[in-house]
This record gives C-alpha cells, structure tokens and sequence, in this order.
C-alpha cells in the first residue's frame, strides 16, 4: 500500500499540530501493508529529524509556492491508495490528487466555513467536538472518525521539582497552578484570563505560572499588576521542548480553562507527569480529560466554579498519573490509525 | 420534585417545634408531592424538617425525605432537580465520598460536606432546600438561581418557618395572614407580587439566586450566588469565542447540552408543545422521539389563535407520540375554583399551564419540557426594542428645557393611554420604562383598587422603581443585556415561573425548562450581546435540520386563553380586560 500525506509542519515543526502529524505518520508507516508513505509539508521550520524508514519527505516542497505546487503536480503522475490531507487548507491541493482524500481536522480552523468547494472523501478529526463544528457548516455525510492526540507514556514521569527552576521562577515555598500555551491576542481562549481573575480568591502561596510565548503577555501582564498579582502570576516566556517534562513537575494543578482548543494535548501531558488537571467542559478539554473521569472539567465562564475546582485538587494533594490516561498510549493511537486505514481502503 | 418545610426555633426562648404544624404545613403541599411524605424533628425538638415526594430520581425509598447522612450530622429536604447530579457525585467519589442511594438529594448533602455555602456554585439544575448542620447547629437556606423552585420564609425572631408555599405556611397555623399592602400594590402594578413581598406582611421568599445561614442569631445576610446582569456584563468581554463557532452552531451545542441535562430522569418525559420557535426547536433538538401535549381551546378552533394544527404536523414529522386536548368552557369554569385554591400568590396568569399540565398529567407523564424563558433568552418580546427607544427619547427630553412637557402633550395626542403621564415620568431608566410598559395599573391610578392610604403605604415599602433598577446591577453593559435581565428577573422570575410551579405542581407534574438554565445563560451571553434579536432565528437553524417556514414564519401568538368571554370579564378600558381578571384574583385572597 502507497499513502501520501499533505501536512502544513512535521518533521523539524513545532507545537502540537507537528506532533500530532509526527505521529500519525508514524502510526501510518507502521500498517503491515504501507510499502511507502510520502510526506509533503508545506513548511519546514528546522532540520527534519526522526524520520521513519518507509516515509519519503518532499522537504522541497517547503521551499515556496511555485515549489509547492511542481512537488503536487509531480506526484499527480504517481499512484497511492490513500491521500490523507493534514490541513482544510491543502484541501485544493488534495483534491488534485485524489477525489477521496481523507481530510484530518484539529480545531478552530474546522468550526467555520473554509474551502467549501473541496470536499473530501472522509473526514478524521482529533475529537468529537471538532467534528461536530465542522459537520454543521460542511453539510459531509461520508466516513467520519474520531482520533484523539496519543501521548509518549515512556518520555514523562512523576518527578521531584527541578531547583533550578525553582529558582528561576521563585517557587521555593509556593502550591503551583500550571497553564502551557501560546499567549497570542487573536485567540483569548486558553483560559490564562480567567484563572489570573479567580487567583486573587485563593491562598497567598498559591502562584500561576505561565508557560509560553507570544504577543499578548505583556497585557496579561499588566493586568496581573492591575489587580495586585504581580509577584504572583510569573511568565516563562519560551522554553525549550526539552525543559517540558520538569515544567510539568513544578506544578501542583493543572489549569486550562479555555474555549478554543480543538482537543487540549497539554492536558495529557500534565497527567503523564501526574499533575491533577482542569480542563473546559466546552471545547476539546472535554474529550482529553475524558468527560471528566481523569480530571475536574469546568465552565470557563464560571469563575467560582474554576476556583473551587483547583481549591479542590490543592486539598486533595498528591500526584497520581490517572489510570485511565493509557486510553491515550501510542499503542492505542496506533491502532486506531491502522483500523481507520483498512476501513478507508475498502 | 417536592415540597419542602423546615421550621427552626433559633432564639433559645422560643417554644419548641411542635409536629402538628410541621404536619400541617406539609399537608396543605400532597399535590407537590403524592408518592412519599415524611418528617423529622431533632432530639431537642429546635428544629423540625418536612418533605412531600414526587419521585423522578431514584424511585425507592432511599431518595425519601428528609434524608439523613450516615454520620447523623447533616438532614436535608429538598424540592427540584439537579441536573447535573451524576457528575458532581463521580467528582465527589474520586475525592473520597461514599453515596448509599442514587438520589440526587444525597449529592447535595455530600457536596455541602465538602465545599459547604459554595456548593450552590456546583449545581445546575432548579432547587430550593434546607440543610441542617447539626455540627456548627445552623441551617443552610439556598434557592435557584432563577428561582424556578419557590421558598418562601417567615420569621418572627424567634422562629424561622420556611416552607415551597405561601399557603403551606399559613395551613401551619402559627403565620399571620394579615395583608401586606407592598404585596398588593405590587400585583396591580404587574399583575404579579414582585419578590420579596407576598401579599402577607410576615412572609416573605428566599429570593431566587442566594442563599443564607440561619443560626442562634438569627438569619445571616443572604449571599448572592448568581447574577443575570452580571453574566451578561461578563459576556459582553468575551467577543472572542463568538467569533470562532457560527452562532446556529453555538446555539445547537449549547442548548442541545442543557436539553439533555433537562432530560436526565427515571420516568419518561413529555414536553409542551405550541406552534412558536421555542418549543418546537426543543423538540426537534431532542434527537428522540418525545411524547408531546399541545392546548386548544374549542372558541379558537380552526382560528389564527388555535395552535393545534402546526403543533400536529410538526409532532407527526418528528415522529412524536402527540395529544391535543381541547379545552371547553365548561371545563374552564368547573376548573375555576381548584384553579384559585392552587395559586399560590395572586397572578394574572396561570391559566394556560394550568391546562397543559392537566392534559400531560392525563397522559401519565410525571415530568415535561417547555419552551418558557425563550422569548427572555433570544429577546423576542417587543420590549427589546420599545425600551431602548424609550429610555433614549426620555433621557433626551430630560436634559432639553421643556422636553418633558412637550414629551407628554405629544404621547396625549398619539394616544389616550394611562400610561402617557407615566412613561415621561418613568421613562428616562430602564427600570421605570420597562414597568410602564409591562405595568397593568400605573401609580397614579392604584387608588382605584386600594386604599389610598394603603397604596401610598404599600408604594413607599414596595420601592418598586428602585428594586427594578437595582436588577440592572451591575450594568449589563448592553441594551439588549439589560431589557433581557429585567425581563428574566421580574416578568419571568415572578410571574411566568412562579405561575408554571403551582399550576404544573397542581397536577403533580414536574415542568423543566431548558432554556431557563444558569448555566446556559452564561455559553450564550457573549452570542446573545453580539447578535441581539437575530439569535431567534439562528436558534431556530440549529436543529438538523432547520425548522420548517410553516413554523418560523407564523406570526407569534404564544398560548393564549378565551378569558374574557369564558370568564365574562367586565370592560375595563383595556383590550384583555386584564384590569377586571387581576380584581377577580384578588377577591380570592382577601
């Protein structure tokens, strides 16, 4: 079996969507009948890496347009058995290339109408509430499946606070509230707002730490100082990948009270280092604290009801990676990939 | 679904609580609650509680009330639903809880345990009820945010006597009946008693969104748990969600997901169902099909006003198992007296869900669904747009020399109204505008009804422009949010879901309003803000598909009642003679 694979980042990307293609990529290469999977990115942010033995990657493609479209129109000369389309985006450049490309969705960018000429052949999305959303303006009554972010069990663990950090972020003595993301103006929707709001409610030692980069952090910056937060909410600005998992274990809760996340990965991260987590009841937090059984789920809009959930989780202490976050394993993710597979191909 | 009584004699000189008020008070709500009825009173006879059961959740005897813990130190009584129940009871047992029943009365208790006085934040659903603690020796008095569930109070400072009812506490015995003139004022102002008055001096309700202690000092401040200004203030900051899902999409999820809490229970559900938007996209959102119950009187039949015709068709496409019942005059009057002696408190209104009621009770259902709160929801009352038109004209006036009085002279040649002087009076807030549109009797004219010394009396406590004005704080921010907020906080709160309780319990039926939901206000603020009017139409493209035109483009009529020739109501000047209706109603009282 020959698969092809458009993405927007994956091999050298970042953030959460570079991830999710990296390892469904993976998943795909790993089918018993996939000879070859081609990867067509259209950007490539650093040196690619970790590149699986079956995956051909078109980095050339990444170079510019005109690139772009020479690598699609170059392999409208080869056969594949499956198209997958890793962005609404591409969905013009799939279509070129197959009439059944099956079109994978993450979030906010398949809630609104967007390329509806393009249909696709079958729809993947990484959670029920994205399909949802999309469904409703796509009017597409194909194949549809549900195929949530995987987490690495193996590469996060419970593990004692690193003083270097503790340090860093003058947290010798304090109960950390944990927040992961980007802090950009156009989307107000992790939740850092509302959890700054209901900080002023909690005990002393109780601080926030924001981890993330991006162009609204000086705002919630000032408002920290506003409401005479300042020496309790603390910004890390950008840190590297590999300072996560210690990120994770300086932290106490867990909190993300948003309205925009299409699934919430960082959710599934914080539990696989134990952190007891808290996610929105209305977006995709919902499904990666599945409904609530691995975590409190909380309205965004309720600051009393986000308050009493980390009130909660602070009394009741302790760090417990839940035992149901395996739902998430790789394994798992690996199998779904190659059952959805053999479901497209008949 | 109950009702509840809890009597404690606080003040340690106070005579202790006797068993046969306690009794009598819960006699007087069996309709509320025909499958169970208990008490209990502490060892020391301070306190007594009491509860009259309609079973919805957890039909055995282990939700029977008053409901013990195990360790002895917390009893509750309760009346309404928490729809969120199931949840809140798995979030308390990864915290450690052990439940003995699946009741959603024990989830309150466990939930006091854990968070006490905050727990109210935690609950989504209609609720009224007493907790004693018998560890710190208080009881913990909470009611909806809506006040969809009533809870009325008298306290004499000695004792405190709580119970669903206005009527159960007089049947105690031990409560004044003597008229209270703000009460009565109030209802020939609105056709309704605004909270907190009743028409008798000594009782008054546990207002809808808070809570209190009461300990041996007494009744402590009650806190207030829920704002629908506040919400709708709050809203107006979160344009950023609005924009990322289409407001038909937003509407589906959100009022899909309420709908289902609303329809968590042991026993089928039923819902009402007219001709208008609400009910309809209620039952279409559904996703099952429901058994659903429409009026019609047999002086409208066939006419603009006879809903029975699209409510049929639309049953029969979402394949509903669905009932017209035909009301006649004759059933009307012969209704009549049972229809006063359940009214709980004077009102204009009831007739309507009176009649439903009977007809969905009549088809064995226990509990339905209605479409009320959704004209308060998606604004679709005229008031939404008169309003701002008013206050804006009036407030002009104001600031020009001579304004006003041009003001009236041009309102007195536009129309004879009593209104016209009112309405330059009152006009220039959003308070005073609103009552004077919505009002039945002006002011100035309560001295043909009342007293005049009884009316100046009962205006100067009821301070009703000031009550109205103080809903609107904090300032919703938006003129959509403040007509939307006063109408949820005086039409609806006293009168349509005062009126929906007494004359559903009546019939010993449980009436759910998903559009009535705290919760779900708080989703749709920002959308409802940022789309004014336009949400009834995008709530009525949510379903999948959209509702049908035949629905969406008939003229709005809402379930109306031939009350005037049924009840031969005198010319009052008015076109629905309401005026005469609300002396009638009165007379009942006095």
């Amino acid at each position: 079996m020959k698969v092809l694979l458009l993405t927007t980042d994956i091999y050298g990307g970042y953030g959460g969507i570079a991830l999710y293609n990296r390892d469904f990529a993976a998943a795909v290469a790993s089918h018993p009948d996939c000879e070859e999977l081609v990867v067509v990115p259209r950007i490539v942010p650093n040196k690619p890496d970790g590149i699986p033995s079956k995956v051909r990657f078109v980095a050339e493609a990444s170079r510019n347009n005109l690139a772009y479209f020479r690598s699609i129109n170059a392999l409208r000369r080869e056969r594949f058995d499956l198209v997958f389309c890793g962005h609404i985006n591409l969905m013009p450049a799939a279509r070129m290339l197959s009439d059944h490309a099956a079109l994978l969705v993450y979030g906010i960018e398949a809630w609104k109408p967007r390329n509806r000429r393009f249909k696709p052949g079958a729809v993947i999305s990484i959670s029920d509430i994205t399909l949802g959303r999309y469904l409703s303006w796509s009017s597409f009554e194909g194949k549809t499946f549900i195929l949530p972010n995987a987490i690495h069990l193996d590469d996060y663990a419970i593990g004692p606070r690193d003083p270097q950090l503790v340090a860093r972020y003058g947290l010798e003595g304090k109960r950390v509230l944990l927040t992961v993301g980007r802090i950009v103006a156009a989307e107000r929707y992790k939740g850092f707002d509302e959890v700054i709001e209901v900080l002023a409610d909690l005990p002393k030692d109780v601080v926030y730490l924001i981890a993330g980069g991006g162009n609204d952090l000086s705002r919630l910056k000032k408002k920290a100082e506003h409401l005479g937060l300042g020496d309790r909410v603390i910004f890390t600005g950008l840190f590297p990948e590999s300072e996560k998992p210690a990120l994770y274990n300086l932290a106490d809760v867990y909190v993300m009270p948003s309205r925009g996340e299409g699934f919430g990965f960082v959710l599934l991260e914080a539990m696989a280092c134990g952190v007891p987590a808290i996610g929105s009841r209305h977006d995709g937090g919902r499904e990666a604290l599945r409904g609530g059984q691995l975590g409190i789920l909380v309205d965004p809009a309720s600051s009393a009801d986000i308050r009493l959930a980390i009130e909660e989780l602070l009394a009741r202490g302790g760090k417990q990676i839940p035992p149901g976050l395996d739902y998430f394993s790789f394994p798992n993710f690996e199998s779904r990939v190659h059952a959805l597979m053999n479901e497209l191909r008949t | 679904m109950c009702g509840i009584a809890a009597l404690f004699a606080y003040d340690g000189d106070a005579p202790a609580v006797r068993r046969e008020e306690l009794e009598s008070i819960n006699e007087r709500m069996r309709p509320r609650g025909p499958d169970a009825g208990g008490t209990w009173i502490s060892d020391d006879s301070r306190v007594g509680l009491a509860a009259r059961r309609l079973a919805i959740i957890d039909l055995t005897a282990e939700g029977d009330q008053p409901l013990t813990d195990t360790a002895g130190e917390l009893v509750i009584v309760f009346n309404g639903e928490i729809y969120n129940h199931r949840e809140l009871r798995a979030r308390l047992e990864r915290g450690g809880a052990r439940f003995h029943s699946s009741s959603d009365t024990e989830v309150l208790l466990q939930l006091y345990r854990a968070h006490g006085a905050d727990m109210v934040e935690l609950l989504r659903g209609m609720f009224a009820f007493c907790i004693w603690d018998k560890r710190r020796e208080r009881m913990f008095v909470a009611r909806d945010p809506y006040g969809i569930k009533p809870l009325y109070f008298a306290d004499d400072g000695r004792t405190i006597r709580i119970a669903s009812t206005v009527k159960a506490l007089l049947a105690g015995g031990a409560v004044s009946r003597t008229i209270d003139p703000a009460g009565v004022a109030g209802f020939f102002l609105t056709g309704t008693v605004p909270e907190p008055f009743t028409i008798h001096e000594s009782i008054r309700a546990v207002e809808a969104g808070t809570a209190f202690f009461v300990d041996g000092n007494g009744r402590g401040r009650a806190r207030d748990h829920y704002s629908i200004a506040k919400v709708f203030r709050n809203g107006c900051s979160q344009h950023a969600f609005v924009t990322l899902v289409p407001p038909a999409m937003q509407l589906c999820e959100f009022v899909s997901e309420s709908l289902a809490y609303h329809l968590v229970s042991d026993v089928p559900v039923g819902a009402f169902l007219s001709a208008g938007i609400d009910s309809t996209g209620l039952v279409a959102l559904a996703k099952q099909p429901m058994r659903t119950v429409t009026l019609s009187f047999d002086a409208f039949r066939g006419g603009a006003s006879d809903e029975s015709q699209i409510a049929e068709r639309f049953a029969a496409e979402m394949h509903s198992t669905h009932t017209t019942r035909v009301v006649t005059r004759d059933e009307f009057q012969r209704d009549l007296p049972r229809f006063f002696d359940a009214m709980d408190q004077p009102t204009i209104d009831g007739v309507n869900t009176w009649f439903v009621s009977k007809a969905t009770a009549e088809q064995g259902l226990k509990v339905a669904i209605s479409g009320i709160g959704g004209d308060e929801l998606f604004g679709s009352y005229p008031s939404f747009t008169t309003l701002p038109r008013i206050v804006r004209s009036m407030s002009l006036a104001r600031r020009v020399p001579g304004g006003i009085q041009a003001a009236r002279a041009a309102l007195a040649m536009m129309k004879r109204s009593p209104k016209a002087p009112a309405v330059t009076r009152y006009g220039a807030t959003w308070g005073g505008a609103y009552l004077v549109q919505r009002g039945l009797y002006m002011p100035s004219e309560l001295r043909e009804v009342m007293d005049a010394e009884a009316a100046e009396e009962g205006m100067k406590r009821l301070a009703i422009f000031d009550r109205a004005e103080a809903m609107l704080d904090p300032d919703p921010a938006s003129e959509f949010g403040r007509v939307a907020t006063l109408e949820a906080t005086l039409y609806m709160r006293n009168q349509l879901l005062r009126d929906t309780d007494w004359a559903s319990m009546a019939h010993s039926l449980e009436v759910r309003t998903p559009l009535v939901d705290a919760w779900l206000l708080r989703q749709l603020a920002p959308l409802l803000t940022n789309e004014g009017q336009a949400s009834k139409q995008y709530f009525a493209d949510s379903p999948r598909p959209a509702l049908p035109d035949y629905v969406r483009n008939r003229a709005k009529t809402g379930f109306v009642v031939p009350l005037i020739d049924w009840a031969q109501l005198e010319p009052d000047g008015t076109g629905t003679r309401m005026r005469s209706w609300a002396k009638r109603v009165m007379g009942t009282f006095r």
